[in-house]
């Protein structure tokens, strides 16, 4: 591809594919979804097709972000608004291609989009005509479904919408003419400085001015700079740049390509945690059609300007998520930190200058080019610019995939959009920033949510892994939980982390088996500020954060367990015990036969009853009595 | 030259020098234990941890890693820096109670095993890597590495086994600060077994921690013991020396 | 294992990767055997002349890597956060009853299975989730585990 004619051909291109003038059947392909079973769907729509003849279009998207109720089906018929059919199956697949073959849909319609969002060039396309049954208009359109309302999506801006094996979509709605708009203007100092006024700040975790980042990298001295996208989301509960990467991931090539020119860089790696395969995959794919198209390798677009890029797999090391690991592991060596300074924007790969940022953070790239800094700093707070995406997990009615502006409440996250807690139980807390963060409590409900307020609280904002709780999540138990992941993803370096954890985690093994002593809340206090003084690196400095956090919001759980060996919330296994309440039993006998070490017993119709030495607390019971008769206490 | 503060003194060192050594030209004392003056630095261990502020911030790193900077202020014992170097000796007298020099250390600095911890008991090894980075950097023969992670990190031969690259130099015993790493020498004639190995029979050396135990080359003129086999097999193919070389002890050879 | 069949899959496999790092030809080795043979690691020192110190080092920091056969389905448990408050680790301990294995062992003896946990499948809007070879479900509960495992004998 040589001008910009080209990419005015691959436009017109990709609009057909997105409008097409007969019927298109979109499957949400992502992981989430497969996970829910989409692929059993797009064989059995495929068959269907095939079987009626139908004349229809079949594609793939990515994750519109409502993951709980995959797998999606989306039915764009010309002159109809978009509709969504959720927890489709493949037996409900027949029923909907039946009502199409008719002319009509299925009345199970989730939900409905009037129009498309083209947030680049601040243009929208209608999808429909003016007549439409009045069955359809009084389904509710996404953007009043409390799940998105508040929402706003920027990085998220083409995930559910585009196919993401299809390069003419991306550069449909916008893509790669960001690109165009920098090669043209050649100065990379200049998109530099608009960087800098966006006040784009890192979203992996930590939170740096990006734009002064690429400064210091362009200014170090060094022949032969590199870029590196860090795709090692390893924060467990967090899955935001997976579905980036899955569902649009040329918006990260192209972020990649405006920094290489910005910063002088000509080689840029993807390191991708292993984990994600199909990220991998869609990434591999993307990377080929860019190449194609002519928009990687040499004088792309005619601009004289050469950018290579090739994807590094992770092997399974939490810690290769630091950007000194991550350099080390690409370099095809052990995963261990370094200490900083120097900082890879000075020295970083193979001692050259170095940009590392989040994919998050690349996929805003293109965005603030096409729309001005002064529009993304128009979004957010003071300090925090622009929007977030969280992954609002755990004990909330509406799980999924959120992107809102910097500034709104944690309150607003999880009672609107989230929809609140599920099955009558209470809110406890929110965990975020992964392991490297903490809980934070009822009475900051009403939190802004931004870097520095999470901060204040205790906790960070880190990559946007947002865990709700509720009362029965034990955070003496978190606090566990988070101690052994680290524990076993320390990189062993450095004594405070390698054996402070280990230490701590064993002192919270004594708490949680009911073997914790007076002055343990104190011991675990101290040690736990002193690993955070003394780490090397970012994993052992934020390591206690959890432990801190659950200390100071609440203490009560630590006694409770220490002083009246009792696990409050239930969890615990050594301080609980399984029983059946005999009001509610039935008899029906189906706990017994699932019980697998025969624990349970009881005649045909009476109450059945639990032989506590028996009991594994295995949760096998719990799981499958439908009178909620398993007592846990 | 760059010049900076340190407890309040101001000294004048070349580029490159790291604060520990900037500190002992004051004949300002800073603890260490992974550190050795021969190796590349690690920061580790972070006993050698100071405070330093630049540019109004202030923050802890290790002395032995951090390259001076113009202006920088370092502090080498405030109450931070006390509390952490407390905390790595505990925690390692727990892990290594028996080791002398981490006794030695915790003495000093009034440090004891904390009531709480149980102590292990027979490991010697801190993990401080002196011994990997001896036998890569002097030594070059890459014998020993990590292995596993986190807490479960262990300085080990590949597979465990007996480590096919050991010459039996000695320079890891040596360098090893607690004693950890043990070496037989066995006389002529008599009989020793190489750990989960077999039996050798003197003139011999044997590495313990490694599995490896080698035939010590003994001079054709005056029968002293010179060397392990192997190892002067390695050095004489490495520098292209005769076959016969090493035949003659050095005294023989005057 | 014929000494000679391994030369030539090793000789290729470094061919194939010439420009990559250590971690990429040891992932290729993972792919091919599933898992490192040793062998194949000393085959790897001798011939990349890397001391075989460092190739075992890297084997055992990395968990992808593993230094023991694994079984030909290889089921994997969720532990990320949203599983864990969603009981994922009742999942783990269910998936190693069902395969009669005892506290440490991860693979049956018929090299049928391997268990393992891992942290975080990205998935943690379907918690609890476990993925089989290339198969991931959500939503995964104790019976339905039991059922589905029965797919892969």
């Amino acid at each position: 591809m040589s001008s910009v004619k080209d990419l005015e051909r691959l436009k017109a291109e990709g609009m057909n594919s997105l409008f097409p003038s007969k019927t298109k059947i979109m499957v949400g392909m992502a992981t989430c979804g497969q996970a829910a079973g989409a692929q059993e769907v797009w064989q059995a729509i495929h068959q269907e097709v095939k079987r009626r003849k139908l004349d229809v279009v079949v594609k793939k998207t990515g994750c519109i972000g409502l993951c709980q109720h995959e797998p999606l089906l989306d039915i764009l018929k010309p002159g109809y608004p978009r509709i969504t059919y959720d927890r489709v199956t493949p037996e409900k697949v027949s029923e909907v291609l039946d009502g199409l073959v008719k002319g009509k849909f299925k009345k199970s319609i989730m939900a409905r989009i009037d129009h498309e969002e083209f947030l680049l060039d601040d243009t929208r396309t209608r999808y429909s005509k003016d007549k439409i049954p009045a069955y359809i208009t009084s389904i509710v359109p996404y953007n009043r479904l409390p799940f998105y309302k508040k929402q706003k999506r920027v990085a998220l801006r083409n995930c559910g919408f585009i196919d993401p094996e299809n390069i003419a979509e991306y550069v449909a709605k916008g893509g790669y003419f960001s690109l165009t708009q920098v090669l043209r203007g050649g100065k990379p100092e200049k998109v530099i400085s608009q960087i800098k006024r966006s006040k784009l700040r890192g979203r992996g975790g930590a939170g740096f001015l990006t734009g002064v980042k690429w400064e210091v990298c362009r200014n170090a001295d060094g022949d032969g700079k590199y870029l590196i996208c860090n795709a090692d989301e390893g924060d467990p509960g967090a899955y935001m740049d997976r579905s980036i990467l899955e569902g649009d991931p040329h918006s990260i090539i192209e972020g990649m390509l405006i920094g290489g020119f910005a910063i002088g860089a000509n080689q840029g790696y993807i390191y991708v945690r292993e984990e994600y395969p199909l990220a991998i995959e869609r990434l591999q794919s993307a990377l080929t059609q860019a190449q194609e198209e002519g928009l990687l390798g040499e004088n792309i677009l005619d601009s004289g300007f050469d950018f290579e890029l090739e994807i590094c797999r992770g092997a399974g090391a939490f810690v290769c998520g630091e950007e000194t690991a991550l350099i080390q592991s690409i370099e095809g060596n052990w995963g261990e930190p370094k200490p900083r300074p120097p900082f890879p924007a000075v020295s970083g790969l193979w001692g050259k200058p170095t940009v590392i940022n989040n994919v998050e953070t690349w996929a805003n790239v293109p965005v603030i080019i096409a729309k001005g800094a002064n529009w993304f700093n128009g979004l957010g707070t003071s300090r925090s610019k622009g929007t977030k995406v969280f992954s609002l997990v755990g004990k909330v009615n509406n799980i999924g995939l959120v992107e809102v502006p910097m500034g709104i409440s944690l309150r607003e996250i999880v009672y609107e959009i989230g929809g609140g807690i599920p099955n009558g139980r209470k809110f406890k807390a929110v965990q975020t920033g992964g392991p490297s963060g903490g809980c934070i409590p009822k009475n900051l409900i009403d939190l802004p949510v931004d870097f520095d307020q999470l901060k204040k609280a205790g906790s960070i904002m880190g990559s946007g892994g947002m865990i709700v709780m509720d009362d029965r999540t034990c955070m003496v138990d978190v606090a566990k939980y988070f101690l052994t992941f680290l524990e076993d993803e320390s990189c062993g370096k450095c004594v405070p982390c390698r054996v402070g954890i280990r230490r701590m985690r064993e002192l919270l093994e004594d708490i949680t088996s009911g073997r914790g002593r007076e002055g343990d809340i104190e011991y675990l206090q101290q040690m736990a500020e002193t690993i955070k003084e003394g780490s090397l690196c970012g994993l052992g400095k934020t390591a206690p954060n959890p432990v801190l956090t659950t200390l100071h919001y609440f203490r009560d759980e630590y006694e409770a367990h220490i002083r009246g060996k009792r696990c409050p919330a239930g969890v615990c296994k050594p301080l609980i015990t399984y029983s059946i309440n005999p009001e509610t039993c039935t008899g029906c006998g189906v706990c017994l036969r699932v019980c697998p070490q025969e624990a349970i017993s009881g005649k045909k119709k009476k109450p059945h009853k639990i032989t506590s030495s028996k009991c594994i607390k295995c949760g096998a019971c719990f799981e499958v009595c439908t009178f909620g008769a398993i007592v846990i206490t | 030259m760059v010049k900076l503060t340190i407890d309040d003194q101001i000294v004048e060192v070349p580029e490159g020098t790291t604060i520990l050594e900037a500190a002992e030209k004051l004949n300002i004392y800073i603890p260490t234990l992974c550190h050795h003056e021969s190796l590349t630095s690690y920061g580790g261990c972070r006993l050698c941890v100071v405070e330093i502020t630049q540019n109004g911030v202030t923050d802890l790193t290790s002395s032995c890693t951090y390259k001076v900077e113009e202006g920088v202020k370092v502090k080498t014992t405030t109450e931070r820096v006390k509390r952490v170097r407390r905390l790595v000796l505990e925690l390692l007298l727990a892990e290594a109670p028996e080791a002398q020099i981490v006794q030695d250390l915790a003495k000093e600095m009034g440090v004891t095993i904390p009531e709480r911890f149980k102590p292990r008991r027979d490991d010697l090894c801190i993990l401080c890597g002196r011994c990997i980075r001896a036998c890569r950097e002097l030594v070059g023969v890459n014998a020993i590495d990590f292995a596993e992670r986190g807490y479960s990190k262990k300085v080990a031969a590949p597979f465990y086994k007996s480590s096919p690259d050991c010459i039996a130099c000695g320079v890891c015993v040596y360098i090893c600060p607690t004693g950890a790493i043990t070496m037989q020498e066995v006389e002529k004639g008599e009989k020793a077994r190489i750990p989960e190995g077999e039996e050798v029979t003197g003139p011999a050396r044997i590495i313990n921690n490694w599995k490896v135990g080698l035939a010590m080359k003994r001079c054709k003129k005056c029968g002293e013991v010179i060397a392990p086999e192997f190892q002067l097999d390695y050095l004489r193919k490495k520098v292209n020396l005769p076959e016969d070389h090493f035949d003659i002890c050095l005294s023989c050879r005057e | 294992m014929s000494s000679f069949e391994d030369e030539g899959i090793v000789d290729e496999i470094i061919k194939k990767n010439e420009q990559s790092s250590l971690i990429v030809i040891l992932q290729e080795v993972q792919s091919h055997y599933n898992y490192l043979p040793e062998q194949a690691l000393t085959l790897l020192n001798k011939k990349l002349e890397v001391p075989l110190s460092k190739i075992f080092s890297l084997a055992t920091f990395y968990r992808s890597f593993s230094l023991r056969p694994r079984g030909k389905n290889v089921i994997k448990v969720c532990l990320g956060t949203a599983c864990h408050v969603k009981s994922g680790n009742n999942l783990f301990e269910k998936a190693k009853r069902d395969l009669n294995l005892t506290e440490g062992e991860v693979t049956t003896l018929d090299l049928g299975f391997t268990v393992e946990k891992v942290r975080c499948l990205g998935c943690c809007s379907l918690a609890p989730v476990v993925r089989i070879n290339e198969d991931t479900y959500g939503s995964m509960t104790q019976e339905r585990l039991s059922k589905v495992l029965k797919k892969y004998l």
